[in-house]
């Protein structure tokens, strides 16, 4: 299809009308600014094309403000070698007119061709959308869409494959996209998408199938049981009638009461046996009976026997006993008087040792006496000279400030007298020799100096006298200075009693001398007496006390030495006994006159005593207890003697003796006879084997009463049975079973039919997909071939995908490392435009190929392009040019200059 | 002169699971129709007795509505109804009979015959020897004391039984419950009246198998009716009359279509099937599409009319011829599809090739559902 001419009228901003003739074959290039007119172009082509001419939603097509117009679009074009002319207006004057060459289509007819022919559909109801738009809708890129492909080339699809399979030879199926989606559906209704298992109806009648199935089989088990019951029914009917007629435990039962009776008579003989038993138990306890009263007897005289010899040892054991008492009653005494001496002179060393301790205390008493005494009187010397001393220093001391007073009067003094010497007027002299004046007094001869320091009076020996008034007043006044200290001074010294400032000074160091030697004095005082002389004398006092009643003591002590206690000692026994702890006692010698020993010796002596004394006392008591023992067990058998001579001696004893000898002998013989008798009855009880009968009682009764057991309980059986089996037969178990087994059967056709037609369709499905693949790859070669071709223009060796839906997918380039693949919504916004026309271009080379009419128009594409890239695709569409008429519009006239064509400007072309 | 009608096998409580389920329904309820009308025909004879040669339930544990149906149905006639048990509902320990006799459902005009022991008819002086099972299957022959068996002098005497005549049905050789072929004769019968046979059949000149009056298998020659039996004197040879009394016409039936006027003939066939009718039809044989369509459409509309029609057709290929394609506007792959479908029904595995079938059929259905109506129409 190759548009020749346009001319559009009263639609949008073509208030007047625009015609653009010559229309090339190949590019066609049209530039102007923004808002030249170059969009409302291509959406009158659109409009043309798409929009019904009658259609009501299209009132943007009319220029702004002018309810009248009647937009209108005039295009002439050739299609298939044919001269072709599209008239269409809208809104005022409704009017579609088709010419084909010298065929003239007119309203919806020749809009229905048009559609036919470029592959596209009208929109049912209002404007028409993007959905219909299909081949020019791929074709067309509109301003901005050169990029959204997937979209276009998804309305475009059905019209490609249609345009397609006329290429191909009619190898695709007409409508067999929808076919197979109607098997899709169907199948999906009785197997899962996936796995291809039963679901929906399908599933449900397998369920149902298999349920009535495991119905029907417990069903089954149920009408067998049932059965079996009443086959068990008939059997134990027959058995019960059986055992009814015949009885069979009553022979039982009087075999039972047989071997009762014989049970019954044995049980007498034993009893028979059990009284002779018992008889000779009987005998046996009196012939014991007797034996023990004989042994009694017999007891009785030997138990006379034992008392007497234990009596006599009892004598012995108490002469025994009492010979220890009194030896340790003669030991105790000697003990007592033993500790009395040792006590005695323990009391001697004790008084001893107070009279040397009173002794030694008096004589240190007396000694440190005269110590004191001495200490004291040096001390009262050293106060004597001290006292002595400070009224020295009292009488040396002069006060410090009058010492200072004289110091500083005397220098005062001669500071003035220096003044004077100063202020005074000199008179020095030369006299000849022999020569002399007087002055004042005073001569003078030779050669010398005078200071006159008052008005003096020269006389000049043979000359007269001469005055000499020194000059200045103050000279006076120093002298009236001095003669008032001077006075002054004098009055201090006569106050202290002193000739001079120099006497005081000897003072001064007069009173330092004594003040020393008083403070030693004072040291000494110290040293001697640090508490005070009073401390001292009463120390002295104090042991003057001490020393007096220690004398007193001795004094004392010296009236008792010829006291009789410590005579007593000294006159003692010629001997004494020394006993000590271990009880040695040993006997010595004592000398007349005895020494009082030490305390120490005297109190273990005494302690050793009194041990003595008290073991000795322990020996005789037990000694005592010991011999009163014996008394009372001598006592004892004394009695138990006397006792047991009573009972041998009773009247009637000898008489009892023998009866009880003689009752033995009668029954020994008893007891012989008796025990024949049992021997006879125990073999007749052993050979009767009274077990075993009673065993055949209990056997004979069992088997009675088990039979009988089973009679009554095949009763009750029977009668559960008729009972269990009316019900169940009540219930209808067969007629259900065969209800189930029509429903199993309806279930099971079911299920088979469901079957069938889930595989009938699954394998139908498999068959389309398959087959549609096949096709499917058979129509993406040429399109593969040509997006190549343009490809290669672009980016060398790369290569495009296609999937089923002729859609563009992934693309591979070669890069440095290898190659990279990426999905072609993932490329850049400039990339994606630069695919997004080659690939229009190759659907438009595929749909050329098939005969169909091409168009591609490209509004302001290109725009996001870099220069080389751009360059490229100038490259791609002047080929694309070669095979399809090209309209491209831009605003960017200086980018497309090297295209080969000569642009048309829209403003030259509205002019 | 007595009379009597016989008749067996009416298997009350029977369901037939190969139908679908109204079908069924029916087909059961018909059992019953089957009796009531057995009871109008008695009446209307006059008959002294119904005879009734065993399996009057089709199992022991029915319900108990069924069991009091069944003796309703029997109120048309209320004259003497002589029954025993058969196989399928054998005088057991604990049966239906001692059910039936517990609901006091069986009326007083009805002998059940539990034992085996004369039964008199004295108005008609006929004395019926019974043979009732007391087992579901014995290898004995319960009829052998018919011989023994006394009866007043001047009675005439009649078997009643339910079991195998011996030597007459090839394929019951070793079938239990057997009774000699002799038997009438040894036993000085002057009728014997045997059920088990659901076809009716004579045996010997006294010896009938009535039948089931009400059809239930498709393998039931000669079924669907009752005898009326007239004995004129005693020694005479019956007068045996078979009265229809079946309503449904059980048909197994098959056809094979080789050349296109089979199909002409099959439809036919079809057009025919009415309300009565009860056919199983199996076809086979080739055809394109269009004659599958043409039969398919058929047994639908016959399906309608018929109380049942079963088809299989699992047996015919189907072979689309260009036509067919053409005007089902399978083109592109939708065509290869088509061609390999139809080779595939050759398959040497039946499933496979079944499968291949069943696709191809759904396959020219839909194709042919989404013709234009127009074309559909003018087909």
């Amino acid at each position: 299809m190759k548009l020749t001419r346009l001319r559009i009228e009263q639609f949008r901003q073509f208030r007047t009308p625009i015609e653009i003739g010559d229309l090339a074959p190949g590019l066609n290039l049209f530039t102007g600014p923004n808002e030249a007119g170059k969009s409302t172009i291509v959406a009158a082509i659109r409009a043309a094309f798409f929009e019904r001419h009658r259609s009501g939603s299209v009132d943007d097509l009319r220029p702004w403000g002018d309810s009248a117009a009647v937009p209108t679009v005039e295009l002439d074009f050739e299609l298939d070698g044919q001269a072709c002319r599209l008239v269409k207006s809208f809104l005022a004057k409704k009017r579609c007119e088709l010419t084909i060459g010298s065929h003239r289509l007119d309203g919806a007819e020749a809009e229905d061709r048009l559609a036919e022919l470029l592959g596209f559909l009208h929109a049912g109801k209002g404007a028409s959308r993007a959905e219909h738009w299909g081949i020019p809708g791929l074709l067309w890129i509109q301003q901005g869409a050169a990029h959204e492909l997937r979209d276009a080339v998804g309305h475009a699809t059905d019209h490609l494959r249609s345009a397609l399979n006329e290429s191909l030879g009619e190898v695709a199926a007409s409508g067999g996209d929808e076919l197979l989606a109607a098997v899709q559906a169907q199948r999906a209704e009785l197997l899962t998408e996936a796995g291809g298992r039963p679901r929906g109806a399908y599933k449900e009648a397998l369920d149902r199938e298999a349920d009535l199935d495991a119905a029907l089989r417990e069903l089954d088990a149920a009408i067998v049981r049932y059965r079996q019951r009443v086959d068990a029914l008939a059997k134990l009917r027959v058995e019960q009638a059986a055992d009814d007629a015949e009885r069979p435990w009553l022979a039982f039962r009087a075999s039972e009461r047989a071997a009762t009776e014989r049970v019954a008579e044995i049980r007498r003989v034993e009893a028979g046996l059990a009284g002779e038993r018992e008889r000779a138990v009987q005998l046996e306890g009196r012939i014991t009976l007797l034996r023990s009263q004989l042994d009694a007897f017999a007891r009785e005289e030997q138990a006379t026997d034992k008392r007497a010899a234990t009596l006599e040892q009892a004598r012995q054991a108490l002469a025994a006993a009492r010979a220890p008492v009194e030896q340790w009653a003669a030991r105790r005494t000697e003990s007592v008087s033993a500790l009395e001496q040792a006590r005695a002179v323990l009391h001697a060393a004790r008084r001893t040792e107070t009279r040397d301790t009173l002794m030694r205390e008096e004589s240190d008493t007396r000694a440190k006496l005269e110590a004191a005494a001495a200490q004291l009187a040096r001390a009262e010397s050293a106060q004597a000279s001290a006292l002595a001393l400070q009224r020295q220093v009292a009488a040396s001391e002069v006060r410090p400030a009058d010492l200072k007073a004289l110091r500083t009067q005397d220098r005062q003094l001669a500071d003035l007298r220096l003044q004077q010497a100063a202020a005074a007027t000199r008179l020095s002299y030369a006299l000849e020799p022999g020569r002399s004046i007087n002055i004042d007094a005073q001569t003078l001869s030779g050669s010398g100096e005078q200071r006159l320091l008052a008005a003096t009076t020269l006389i000049l020996p043979g000359l007269g006298r001469l005055e000499v008034a020194p000059g200045g007043g103050d000279l006076a006044e120093l002298a009236a200075g001095a003669s008032d200290l001077e006075a002054r001074q004098h009055a201090l010294l006569a106050r202290l009693g002193l000739p001079s400032l120099d006497a005081a000074e000897a003072r001064q160091l007069e009173h330092t001398r004594l003040q020393a030697a008083l403070d030693a004095a004072q040291a000494t005082l110290n040293a001697l007496a640090p508490q005070g002389l009073e401390a001292l004398r009463a120390e002295h006092a104090r042991l003057q006390a001490r020393a007096e009643d220690a004398s007193q003591k001795l004094a004392l002590l010296a009236d008792e030495a010829e006291a009789p206690a410590l005579a007593a000692v000294r006159e003692g026994p010629d001997s004494e006994v020394v006993t000590d702890a271990g009880g040695h006692t040993e006997r010595r010698n004592a000398p007349h006159a005895v020494p009082v020993p030490g305390v120490a010796d005297a109190e273990a002596a005494e302690r050793h005593a009194a041990q003595s004394l008290a073991t000795i006392q322990h020996s005789l008591h037990q000694a005592e207890l010991s011999a009163a023992n014996a008394q009372a067990a001598f006592d004892a058998a004394t009695r138990e003697l006397t006792a047991a001579r009573a009972v041998v001696d009773a009247p009637d004893r000898a008489q009892r003796v023998a009866a009880a000898n003689r009752d033995l002998t009668d029954a020994r013989a008893e007891q012989a006879a008796l025990n024949a008798r049992i021997a006879a009855l125990q073999q007749q009880v052993a050979e009767a084997r009274p077990d075993i009968l009673q065993q055949d009682v209990e056997r004979y009764r069992n088997s009675a009463d088990q039979l009988e057991q089973r009679h009554r309980s095949r009763r009750d059986e029977l009668m559960r049975l008729e009972v269990e089996l009316h019900t169940e037969g009540a219930q209808g178990q067969e007629e259900r079973r065969a209800e189930l087994a029509r429903d199993h059967a309806q279930a099971a056709r079911r299920a088979t039919e469901l079957g069938r037609r889930a595989r009938a369709l699954d394998l139908l499905l498999g068959l389309l997909h398959d087959k549609r693949r096949a096709l499917t790859r058979r129509l993406q070669a040429p399109l593969q071939k040509h997006l190549n071709h343009y490809l290669q223009l672009l980016f060398p060796q790369a290569s495009l995908e296609i999937d089923e839906n002729l859609t563009p997918g992934p693309l591979t380039r070669p890069t440095p490392t290898g190659s990279e693949t990426g999905d072609f919504e993932a490329l850049s916004f400039g990339a994606r435009e630069q695919m997004g026309v080659i690939s229009r271009l190759a659907y438009a080379d595929l749909l050329a190929e098939a005969g169909r009419p091409t168009l591609v128009i490209l509004d302001d594409a290109l725009v996001h392009s870099d220069a080389d890239r751009l360059a490229q695709m100038k490259r791609v569409l002047f080929d694309a040019a070669t095979r399809h008429q090209i309209l491209l519009f831009t605003c960017h006239p200086a980018n497309w200059r090297d295209l080969g064509v000569g642009a048309r400007s829209l403003d030259a072309l509205r002019g | 002169m007595p009379r009597f009608l016989h008749t067996a096998d009416w298997q009350i409580g029977k369901l037939f699971g190969q139908f679908e389920s109204d079908e069924a329904a029916l087909l059961a309820e018909e059992r019953f129709a089957a009796v009531e009308r057995l009871a109008q025909l008695a009446a209307l004879q006059g008959v002294d007795a119904v005879l009734v040669a065993g399996d009057v339930f089709d199992a022991q544990t029915v319900a108990d509505r069924t069991i009091h149906r069944l003796f309703h149905a029997m109120a048309g006639f209320g004259g003497r109804w002589l029954m025993i048990p058969g196989n399928h509902d054998a005088a057991l320990a604990e049966s239906v009979w001692t059910r039936a006799e517990r609901l006091k459902a069986i009326p007083a005009n009805v002998s059940v015959c539990l034992r085996a022991e004369p039964l008199l008819l004295d108005s008609a002086r006929v004395a019926v020897l019974p043979a009732p099972l007391t087992q579901r299957n014995t290898h004995v022959d319960l009829t052998e004391w018919f011989a023994a068996a006394e009866t007043p002098p001047g009675f005439m005497r009649v078997g009643l039984a339910h079991g195998s005549v011996q030597g007459i049905l090839a394929e019951d050789i070793d079938s239990a419950n057997p009774i000699v072929a002799s038997r009438a004769a040894e036993a000085g019968l002057d009728y014997f009246a045997l059920g088990d046979w659901h076809g009716t059949r004579q045996v010997d000149d006294r010896t009938w198998y009535s039948g089931t009056p009400e059809t239930d298998r498709f393998r039931a020659n000669d079924s669907g009716q009752a005898l009326l039996v007239e004995l004129a004197a005693p020694g005479a040879l019956p007068t045996v009359t078979p009265v229809a009394i079946g309503r449904y016409r059980w048909q197994a039936t098959t056809a094979s279509l080789q050349v296109a006027s089979d199909l002409d003939l099959l439809l036919a066939r079809l057009a025919q099937y009415g309300p009565a009718d009860v056919v199983q039809l199996a076809v086979g044989g080739r055809s394109d599409l269009a004659g599958h369509r043409r039969l398919a459409d058929a047994i639908g509309q016959a399906q309608g009319r018929a109380r049942s029609l079963m088809t299989d057709l699992s047996a015919l290929q189907l072979e689309p011829t260009t036509e067919d394609i053409e005007a089902l506007a399978a083109d592109g792959y939708l065509n290869e599809v088509v061609v390999e479908l139809q080779a595939a029904q050759h398959d040497a595995d039946a499933e496979r090739a079944g499968t291949a079938r069943d696709a191809l059929v759904l396959l020219a259905g839909l194709l042919d559902a989404r013709r234009p109506a127009a074309k559909g129409g003018v087909q």
